[in-house]
């Protein structure tokens, strides 16, 4: 396999990379560590002629407790101690990530903005070419799901689970200026595996930035994969919750790896603040986040199982944040 | 590190670094890939995206037209078909008439450029008709109408089928009081060697072909080169650099091999075809997928009585080494207990799909884990502990087996005790919390096929050469393979060892056809045993030449000299001990250089019943494996935890190389078990990469203990046998009868998964049947 040429573009500030972005709409793609975006280019899955290498932008830079800039990789981030030590379910799921080698190129932007996976779109050419290509990428028919409406690929990054439960918001610029906004907002919960986030053409992840409330909550992220490196999330679980005298103060649930987008569970969680929080009302939150997703047959992994254990790993999650706040 | 062997030797026994060590660990060794010849073109393959279909027309017009393409071919350039095995050619170096699995090689290109190349193969045209595809071996035992090779079974696609009856199996069974019965599933698996296939070729002026190959087996290779390409042998020269990895991979000659030389003679420059890891998936040749059914059967008293096997193997596209895959699917159950009645019916089934071949303890590893969990069943309906079950009826040392394995030396009582003391296995079985549990898996292994492949059964199986001149360094030759394993080192060793010298002194030469004396390479763990004794009889022949100038120079007769190191000792004389090279310059006053070699021939072995030569040995291995297991019974998650591994390959003789090949073996093993599977959705591989080819990971590895416990084989050099294959096998049923003591689940398919693991649990509580209270 080889990459097909390309230019490579590499501004030096924000503002350069949008215009240039807006300038080669949809002939271009940004790349940060490319640990994602360049597999996929050798196998020719969506492949733009230009490239916006992210490298010299120095904006995009610095971890603070209540900034990380997308550009950080997350061999650093995963290494850094005040951060490890303020948001230990951050370093969990970066530290979960892949494998040493990956983590020393990819950033956390990349991350949160990694391509949906599918058996069926992550292959090679000539291996997509025997199947007659697919909705995602030169085709118009789904194989995982046989109908030529909707892209089920998966949401498959680890680090989105636990920033969407310490309520991240993320720094956005693009050709009509800068925005900020949660993380939630930043995937379309409306969308497929390929419209599957909120970002206009030409958009730029600058950075993401972690609220002061953010600090006191114990986070914890649990991920299902085949072996302990190496695998993309079959299911992540990430849960983070404030407790008070026994009794639930606050508590957030976001679930990664089934659907095309990471999702937060605010519906089931709201309401047991303030209820001491007892094994039988864990255990029907976790049914009910169970009986809310579908995974399909598009991973490794047979749906049913990695249904059923969407329900034992909330539990787990739950029981081990609970832990760490009790530390 | 290095360590000195137990006496009488000064190195073998020990644990000696591999001599190839260095250049490797530096980067410094070369392999295929590292060569660059001048001119060099890259050769690309285009695959069928048809798993099935009959090849119209191809037109290459287009393709030739791409400047920077040298050449373009076709299959009805070099059509001859060929395969591993002489009576089962149906491979051809492209295919010809009809496309046989997605994946298969329909047209080659040499460019200038890997881009170029890409750019040809994207305008061939084809044109095609499709044929009805076969996904599953079932549906090709019968009412084929359009069978995927001509020579399979009328109406089917059975490639081969093996029926075979030793005592009477029915009487058996009547007679029996205990039975047992176990159907088992395996999916596919496939090597995953570190090297991808590589090869270079290059037609020179003068009318000769080299080819630079990464390969296990250079003579076959060369043979088929010379058999397609219509070149004589001699007019050929196969050169294996260092190889990264085989396990059975790279022991076919393969179509991409002779694709390359058949582009180097059309364009008359040198040609590199490197494969990628996908590329790698379609010429598999790995486990094949496999059905079986095992009926075992034992009296009263705990003796076995009788086997009845059937299996259903799935071979994919091609024969490959698929004859003696079907027998040994059968024979190789034979080991390591008595067994006075034996039925067998086995058939290999050819499907569109990547086709199966060798992989490392070939033949003997799937019926092996049905055959021990079998057992284990056994040994529970009688009420007995499963090692004494097996240690009842282990087979003797001097045994000959109900189909005529002669079957020499045999330490498995060693390995069965070992590791019974060794994992606390009287304190644990049954013992242990639910959730966690131990378990036996034992097996045995040919330690060198005793009949060659080829059609020349009068010449040894194994050649060695030496030279040395007056530098004193001793050059070694031979095709021997080493693909990882250690055999340089191996043979290296058995020069120094023989002769007395360092081991710095033996230079282990490239094998290349031209200069290496035949062996017929790295495949049924034959490299110790066979070239262990060619090497020792050419050292031998070296060291009584020395020993004669050294008793020359003292006026001495021979025999008051002996081998000392890096001297020869006078009888009762310390003083008047010889230098080496003393010896050696008054050896070559007459000669020159001296030279000696040394060759190693089975003896004939086996019946004279059809098949009787399949699976017969100049000797076997045993292990007998402890495998401890934790199961997470919310998940269905489970970590091996230790794997005591009682192990009996003779004399080990380099411990490094054993404990690696072990340790390796046990890797293997689990990967097989826990997660690896060629995965099919019909005829279409779904995973052809390492990232969802589920290889387990490091952290995942067990803390292995090994009991290296052989006595010395009377025909093995220096006492060994085989250690690179047959410490695969035990690790399976280890771990699936581990399972099953762990959560009282049986479990005949594999791999076992964590939702299958679920699903038993599951089954096993919804039939209200507690385990350990559970």
């Amino acid at each position: 396999m080889h990459l097909d040429p390309f230019e490579l573009h590499r501004p030096t500030t924000v503002e350069e990379a949008v215009g240039l972005a807006h300038d080669l709409a949809g002939r271009t793609d940004f790349v940060a560590g490319g640990t994602d975006l360049l597999p996929n280019y050798k196998m020719h899955l969506n492949v733009r002629p230009h490239l916006i290498a992210l490298e010299d932008i120095p904006e995009l830079r610095g971890r603070s407790l209540a900034r990380i800039g997308a550009m950080e990789r997350l061999a650093d981030i995963e290494s850094d101690a005040a951060l490890a030590r303020v948001y230990p379910g951050l370093a969990d799921a970066v530290g979960e990530v892949a494998t040493p080698l990956v983590r020393s190129s990819g950033t956390v932007g990349g991350n949160l903005l990694v391509e949906t996976r599918c058996f069926f779109f992550n292959q090679s050419l000539f291996w997509r070419s025997s199947l007659g290509y697919c909705l995602k990428a030169d085709g118009d028919k789904c194989h995982v799901v046989p109908q030529k409406e909707r892209c089920y690929a998966t949401f498959s990054g680890d680090v989105a689970p636990v920033l969407l439960v310490l309520d991240a918001e993320v720094e956005v610029a693009g050709p009509s200026g800068r925005r900020r906004i949660p993380l939630a907002a930043l995937y379309d919960a409306t969308g497929d595996g390929i419209r599957r986030l909120t970002l206009a053409p030409g958009e730029l992840l600058v950075a993401v930035h972690l609220p002061e409330g953010a600090r006191g909550r114990r986070a914890r992220y649990k991920k299902l994969r085949v072996r302990p490196s190496y695998d993309f999330p079959e299911l992540g679980v990430a849960v983070a919750g404030r407790w008070d005298a026994g009794r639930v103060a606050s508590m957030h649930l976001a679930v990664g790896g089934v659907e095309t987008y990471p999702r937060r569970f605010d519906e089931l969680t709201a309401p047991l603040e303030g209820c001491a929080l007892s094994d039988t009302a864990v255990r029907g939150l976790a049914e009910a986040v169970m009986r809310k997703l579908r995974p399909v047959h598009n991973t490794f992994l047979l749906p049913d199982y990695r249904r059923r254990m969407v329900e034992v790993y909330v539990r787990r999650a739950i029981a081990e944040a609970r832990e760490g706040a009790a530390e | 590190m290095a360590s000195a062997p137990p006496p009488p030797y000064r190195l073998l026994g020990g644990r000696i670094p591999y001599v190839d060590g260095p250049l490797k660990v530096t980067g410094r060794a070369e392999y295929t890939d590292d060569i660059q010849r001048p001119g060099m073109l890259v050769g690309r393959v285009l695959r069928s995206p048809w798993p099935h279909a009959r090849l119209r027309s191809i037109d290459v017009r287009e393709a030739r037209a791409v400047p920077g393409v040298h050449a373009v071919l076709t299959g009805e350039r070099y059509p001859t078909p060929f395969g591993v095995l002489p009576i089962t050619h149906d491979e051809t170096a492209i295919a010809v008439d009809k496309a046989r699995y997605i994946g298969d090689i329909i047209a080659a290109v040499a460019a200038r450029d890997e881009r170029t190349a890409e750019e040809a193969l994207a305008r061939v045209r084809c044109e095609i008709d499709s044929l009805p595809e076969h996904a599953d071996p079932r549906m090709g035992v019968s009412g084929v109408s359009e069978p995927i090779q001509k020579r399979s079974l009328p109406g089917t696609n059975i490639q081969k089928e093996v029926v075979q009856h030793f005592g009477d199996v029915d009487e058996a069974f009547r007679a029996a009081r205990y039975t047992a019965r176990v159907r088992g599933t395996f999916a596919g698996v496939t090597h995953a060697f570190t090297e991808p296939l590589v090869t270079i070729a290059e037609a020179t002026p003068d009318g000769r072909l080299t080819v630079w190959s990464a390969t296990q087996v250079p003579h076959y290779l060369h043979r088929a080169l010379s058999e397609v390409l219509g070149i004589p042998l001699h007019r050929i020269r196969v050169i294996k650099p260092e190889v990264g990895g085989g396990f059975g991979g790279k022991s076919d000659p393969l179509p991409h091999e002779i694709a390359c030389a058949a582009l180097a003679i059309e364009t008359g420059r040198p040609v590199k075809i490197l494969f990628d890891r996908e590329d790698v998936f379609y010429t598999n040749h790995g486990r094949h997928p496999t059905q079986n059914d095992v009926r075992v059967a034992a009296d009263a008293e705990g003796n076995l009585l009788a086997y009845d096997i059937e299996a259903l193997i799935d071979g994919g596209a091609w024969s490959s080494f698929g004859t003696v895959t079907t027998y040994y699917n059968g024979v190789l159950a034979m080991g390591p207990y008595r067994i006075p009645n034996f039925r067998y019916r086995g058939r290999r089934v050819y499907t569109n799909k990547p086709p199966s071949g060798a992989m490392r303890a070939h033949g003997g590893t799937n019926i092996r884990h049905s055959v021990e969990v079998a057992l284990d069943e056994l040994a529970e309906a009688m009420g007995r502990d499963p090692f004494d079950l097996r240690a009842q009826n282990a087979l003797a040392p001097g045994s000959t087996t109900v189909n005529e394995f002669r079957i020499t030396s045999t330490s498995f009582l060693d390995c069965l005790n070992a590791v019974r003391s060794a994992s606390g296995w009287r304190e644990k079985f049954r013992a242990l919390p639910y959730g966690r549990g131990v378990g036996l898996g034992c097996g045995f292994y040919i330690s060198g096929s005793n009949s060659p492949i080829h059609f020349t059964p009068k010449m040894p199986q194994s050649t060695v050469h030496l030279k040395v001149d007056m530098d004193g360094g001793i050059a070694v030759h031979s095709m021997q393979a080493d693909i990882g394993q250690g055999s340089n080192t191996l043979l290296a060793a058995i020069v120094a060892e023989v002769l007395g010298v360092d081991l710095e002194r033996v230079h282990v030469q490239r094998v290349d056809s031209d200069v290496s004396p035949v062996d017929l390479g790295s495949y049924s763990s034959r490299v110790t045993f066979m070239m262990g004794n060619a090497a020792r009889a050419a050292a031998e022949e070296l060291k009584g030449k020395l020993l004669a100038a050294a008793a020359a120079i003292r006026e001495r007769p021979v025999s008051d000299i002996s081998v000392g190191h890096e001297r020869f000792e006078v009888a009762g004389a310390p003083d008047l001990a010889v230098p080496f090279l003393d010896a050696l310059h008054k050896a070559m006053e007459t000669t020159g250089a001296l030279t000696a070699s040394g060759s190693y021939q089975t003896q004939p072995r086996g019946g004279s019943f059809k098949g009787a030569k399949a699976g017969t040995a100049p000797a076997y291995s045993f292990a007998a494996y402890v495998a401890e297991v934790e199961v997470d019974v919310e998940t269905g998650v489970y970590r091996v935890e230790t794997i005591w591994a009682g192990f009996d390959c003779g004399r080990p003789l380099n411990r490094l190389a054993v404990e690696g090949q072990i340790e390796g073996s046990i890797h293997m093993g689990l990967g097989q078990v826990m997660g690896e599977s060629m995965s099919y959705r019909g005829t279409r591989l779904l995973n052809p990469s390492l990232l969802e080819y589920k290889i387990p990971m490091p952290q995942q590895m067990p803390r292995i203990e090994i009991h290296l416990v052989g006595a010395d084989d009377p025909d093995g050099p220096f006492g060994a046998k085989e250690a690179g294959e047959g410490p695969l096998i035990a690790t399976l049923p280890a771990v699936g009868n581990a399972l099953y003591d762990a959560i009282g689940v049986r479990f005949t398919e594999l791999p076992i998964t964590p939702d299958r693991v679920l699903r038993g649990i599951d089954r096993r509580r919804s039939e209200g049947r507690a385990w350990k209270g559970q």
